[in-house]
């Protein structure tokens, strides 16, 4: 499919989800966050887009928009088709539905960018941190993250 | 060797003659250590790729000095090549890992990250600044990464610390830590040249000769 079909046809399943302006090699979404799950949902189940694999799961903290920007990189093993879908949430309280149920490897890659950036998952089975100790206080990669440990911090 | 090395030496404490027959020991010892170093196969980043080439592949044989057994078993090795970033989470297991070398074990630690921290000395919240802050390192290689002559040449640098360094008496004192780099009397000018026409002579190819030798086909 074309960017341009496929744009429209994800706007007709979605009337929230619009083509994404921003620059991309990829064809890009942007959904808000209440209609998130209902779009990845068809996303997934639709015959037309049969989107089976979930690629990438990772997050930007734009710090002076004060947003956290989610990216899910979808792929379709049927079609060979990329998409890539864009969330973002504020930065105060960064809730989002779990994909988990959609695509069971988002269970790893959601726990991961809990670990980091501290997005917090509704309907995650297992939301602990994946890569850093567990008793470990606050989230590294946002970018006001400050500890002890740093010699120069605040970058 | 648990006999030589730990009965023995108090059974003849104090005998005439005693210290002639140790210091022939040290020697014969250190020299068979010195020249069996069984590398741990343990790599957390970029260096790691640079110590698989110096046991593993064509040209930097590792075996040529005796270290290409790389075990993938703690108890089984005798050197531990540092190659990589340690992070603070890796930290404890890299203790354990030491622990669980037999003695004597050795430490060589490559590239920058492993000895100071390197890029991440100043804002990273997980890397450790230096290995030796968690074990003790015998020779630290520099580099970011090192070439696979510059570990080559700190595991010589190693062999002649065992060879002078530990004795039979003392287990365990050893020389103080030393920095492999380059030796005296070579300047960069010298390696720059080598390199350039090293480069040149690969670089290079020899159109006549490498049609002659299509033409006469040799080693079928």
């Amino acid at each position: 499919m074309e960017s341009e079909e496929l744009f429209q046809y994800i706007a007709s399943l979605e009337a929230a989800a619009r083509p994404s302006e921003k620059p991309s090699d990829l064809p890009t979404i942007e959904v808000p966050p209440e209609h998130f799950l209902s779009l990845m949902q068809q996303l997934r189940e639709d015959p037309r887009l049969y989107f089976n694999m979930l690629q990438v799961h990772t997050a930007v903290d734009w710090v002076k928009k004060g947003i956290f920007e989610l990216l899910y990189q979808l792929y379709s093993t049927k079609d060979r088709q990329s998409l890539r879908v864009l969330v973002e949430l504020p930065r105060e309280n960064p809730v989002i539905a779990s994909v988990c149920s959609i695509w069971r490897i988002a269970e790893w890659q959601e726990r991961e960018v809990y670990d980091f950036f501290g997005v917090l998952y509704e309907g995650h089975p297992d939301l602990r941190r994946l890569f850093l100790e567990d008793d470990w206080k606050g989230f590294p990669m946002r970018k006001d993250y400050e500890d002890d440990f740093m010699l120069e911090p605040g970058q | 060797m648990g006999l030589i090395t730990e009965k023995l030496p108090k059974m003849m404490a104090g005998m005439p003659g005693s210290d002639i027959i140790f210091t022939r020991m040290d020697a014969v010892i250190n020299w068979a250590r010195a020249n069996s170093l069984w590398p741990l196969t343990f790599g957390t980043s970029c260096c790691a790729i640079e110590m698989m080439m110096a046991p593993g592949a064509s040209r930097h044989d590792l075996a040529r000095f005796g270290a290409e057994v790389a075990r993938p078993s703690p108890r089984q090795a005798d050197m531990l090549i540092l190659a990589g970033t340690i992070v603070k989470r890796m930290a404890p297991r890299l203790r354990t890992l030491y622990e669980q070398m037999p003695e004597p074990r050795y430490v060589i630690a490559t590239g920058a990250c492993t000895i100071s921290g390197g890029p991440f000395i100043y804002h990273s919240y997980s890397t450790v600044r230096g290995a030796d802050t968690i074990i003790p390192v015998d020779v630290y290689v520099p580099g970011c990464p090192p070439r696979p002559e510059g570990l080559l040449y700190g595991l010589l640098t190693l062999q002649k610390m065992i060879r002078s360094g530990e004795t039979v008496r003392e287990p365990g004192i050893r020389h103080k830590p030393v920095t492999s780099e380059t030796p005296e009397g070579i300047t960069i000018e010298d390696i720059k040249s080598e390199m350039l026409a090293l480069l040149e002579k690969d670089a290079v190819v020899d159109v006549r000769k490498a049609a002659e030798q299509m033409e006469r086909p040799t080693g079928i």
